[in-house]
């Protein structure tokens, strides 16, 4: 992975950014964007839109890369005797938050740890088992009147745990779905500094795709790109996951298919990673793609979709590892891809064989 | 406004089948509006207003329909099968009395139990409305009912069926009624077959294009004898929506109606709704997105024939909507 890539996606994971609550990640990625693109907005729902003009002549053709930036998380429903009680953006497992360090986004930001009741308080048909998030507190330290004066329903809670270096060029960390398909994006949009395309590229980082893909349902109503290319992380082999369905980690981009993906673009994507000697895994998606993909193909007239991802292992947890090398040559293989776009290639996208 | 509910939550109208909820609320809004017509759905959208200069378009909506039931088979002994529109439950039922739009009514019976402690599934249930053979039997397949309960009022607190969503249509009509001049352009939608998956917000926000919405809808309470854990509780106020099982809803949008409470001096809760959503789902979706959150009038039993909200939050949602609609909006 490039120099300062690295350090840019550990700065993205430090950051809050829940579902909903996109800005800090918006801010942080749109000063990195800025200097690689000519225009910078941000969609009505939160989502950052970059366009990178192409050199063709206009009326130019538009690709969408779309990689969601917001992270899953908890929110306070409300507040028993000092400690919080809470729920999830997003998926969260509740058994891995005892123990987890926090920050609750209050009048100031708190640090605060997930805590569960000892085993013996619970009610007995609970005893013995992984305890559901409606039993879990967070724990500020604060006395209770304090924490009244601090915290209010709705408030966000976040993952507080420093991403963490492993050997074998691998990164562990929570939020890493997706902001390691940001830093691929931003990687694509680096190579084309110095590369030649006639397409417009728009490099959107999307708001709530762990909720609702509220920003892929929205974002390209309003670019109206000729193809769209979801990038996303997707299971890599682990514990409990060792079958087909899971990929080997650090072995390549995964390149989705089926009928959230369009076949020519899968082809096209392929036969140009195979020239460029770019390793790739199919991910096989039977139906729905759990991407930005589900929801900008069928956006107004509908789009021809690619959904590209990255295998990671722990999705969804605060550990989810990947490898580096996957997120380079993810964003290596969309901007070699941008590159070869000719003006006509609209044109080629058929269904015929 | 008791006599308004009273008549809004006494017309039967379940979701595809609005037409007389949406007469009567076409007659009480015509005279305050602008603009009033009818979508393709059958969504009825009321304008008041046109953008001034620090306006905005902005979009509330209250849904009109109902949940309910439809027949799918009557037996030969002229008792009639039913399939459920929306979320009905079927342990709400038994015992329950149904009106068809055509008129005719029933009440809902229940085959022998296989065991008393086991609640009844709807192929258990059954409407028997007074026939003794198929061919005297005046209902027919695809025939939509309601459930009837008379409105109740217990000062403070008010009771009937459709409370959702009948009680936001009112709130909507009174907020209509009393604004009198606004620098924004205000749509006030009676959507369509909300219970069914949001499908009339969803058009009506596309035909729309609303730069703000907010729905206005019921939401459920933690206040009753153990009932789920939820800090909303009736009479403390409308509760101002931050998300709900579908939707987050735009922070600056909350924050403002936080404010804008805050000033006024009204009463309000700040809602987390674990299960269901309400039409800003449909709205926030629409085109290029919409920033969006909801007006929740706290109730209790919801989808229950006996629905019960307390009269000062319903009145101070018709505040709260007012005095927003009083000031520019402005999301910071």
């Amino acid at each position: 992975m490039t120099q300062e890539l690295t350090p840019f996606l550990k700065e993205l994971l430090s950051l809050p950014g829940l579902s909903g609550y996109e800005g800090p990640a918006r801010e942080a990625i749109a000063a990195v964007w800025k200097p690689l693109v000519d225009e910078i907005t941000t969609s009505k729902v939160g989502s950052l839109h970059a366009l990178r003009r192409g050199s063709g002549a206009a009326p130019r053709p538009r690709i969408l890369l779309s990689a969601h930036m917001d992270a899953i998380g908890l929110m306070v429903t409300g507040i028993l005797g000092g400690l919080l009680r809470f729920t999830q953006i997003g998926g969260v497992d509740p058994r891995i938050l005892p123990g987890q360090p926090v920050t609750v986004h209050g009048r100031e930001a708190l640090p605060g740890v997930v805590v569960s009741p000892p085993d013996a308080l619970l009610p007995a048909r609970l005893q013995g088992k992984p305890v559901d998030m409606e039993y879990l507190f967070v724990d500020t330290g604060l006395l209770p009147d304090d924490v009244k004066k601090m915290v209010r329903v709705g408030d966000l809670i976040s993952f507080a745990q420093e991403p963490l270096d492993l050997a074998g060029d691998a990164l562990a960390g929570h939020s890493l779905d997706n902001r390691a398909s940001v830093a691929a994006l931003t990687h694509c949009l680096k190579e084309l500094q110095h590369m030649q395309h006639s397409w417009d590229v728009y490099a959107v980082a999307s708001a709530q795709e762990e909720t609702a893909l509220l920003g892929a349902f929205t974002s390209p109503f309003d670019i109206r790109p000729d193809l769209a290319v979801a990038i996303d992380v997707t299971f890599a082999k682990g514990p409990g996951a060792g079958d087909h369905r899971a990929h080997p980690m650090g072995k390549g981009v995964a390149l989705g298919y089926g009928p959230n993906i369009h076949p020519f673009l899968y082809k096209s994507f392929k036969d140009l990673a195979d020239r460029l000697d770019i390793p790739t895994l199919m991910d096989v998606m039977p139906s729905h793609s759990g991407t930005d993909g589900y929801a900008m193909q069928v956006v107004a007239e509908g789009i021809p979709t690619m959904v590209i991802s990255i295998p990671l292992r722990y999705m969804h947890t605060p550990v989810e590892v990947v490898a580096l090398k996957d997120i380079t040559r993810t964003g290596q293989l969309m901007a070699e891809f941008i590159s070869r776009l000719e003006p006509d290639f609209m044109s080629k996208l058929t269904w015929e064989d | 406004m008791k006599n308004l509910i009273q008549k809004l939550v006494e017309t039967i109208s379940p979701s595809g089948y609005e037409g007389t909820v949406r007469d009567l609320i076409r007659a009480e809004v015509e005279p305050l509006a602008d603009e009033v017509r009818v979508d393709a759905l059958g969504n009825l959208i009321v304008r008041k207003g046109k953008k001034g200069p620090n306006g905005v378009r902005v979009m509330f909506s209250a849904h009109m329909d109902e949940i309910g039931v439809m027949a799918t088979h009557i037996d030969e002994k002229g008792f009639v099968r039913f399939t459920t529109i929306g979320g009905v439950r079927p342990h709400t039922c038994v015992g329950g009395r149904v009106h068809f739009i055509t008129g005719v009514q029933g009440v809902i019976g229940m085959e022998r139990p296989e065991s008393p402690d086991r609640q009844p599934t709807f192929d258990q249930l059954f409407i028997d409305v007074g026939a003794t053979s198929r061919a005297d039997c005046p209902v027919k397949v695809g025939d939509i009912a309601g459930f009837t309960r008379p409105f109740l009022d217990l000062g403070d607190k008010i009771v009937a069926k459709s409370m959702d969503d009948r009680i936001a249509c009112a709130v909507q009509i009174e907020a209509l009624r009393a604004l009198k001049k606004t620098d924004h352009e205000v749509y006030f939608v009676f959507s369509v077959q909300e219970e069914v998956g949001l499908r009339g917000a969803t058009t009506a926000a596309y035909g729309v294009d609303p730069e703000i919405g907010i729905s206005v809808d019921v939401t459920g309470t933690g206040d009753t004898p153990k009932s789920g854990f939820m800090e909303v509780a009736l009479g403390n106020g409308p509760a101002i929506k931050v998300r709900d099982g579908r939707m987050l809803s735009d922070p600056r949008l909350v924050d403002l109606m936080v404010k804008t409470a805050e000033k006024a001096k009204l009463p309000y809760q700040l809602e987390i709704l674990e299960g269901g959503t309400t039409d800003a789902t449909a709205i926030q979706m629409a085109r290029a997105g919409v920033p969006a959150s909801c007006v929740s009038i706290p109730c209790r039993y919801i989808h229950s024939p006996s629905e019960m909200v307390d009269y000062r939050d319903v009145q101070n949602a018709v505040r709260l909507i007012v005095e927003l609609l009083a000031h520019p909006i402005v999301l910071k």
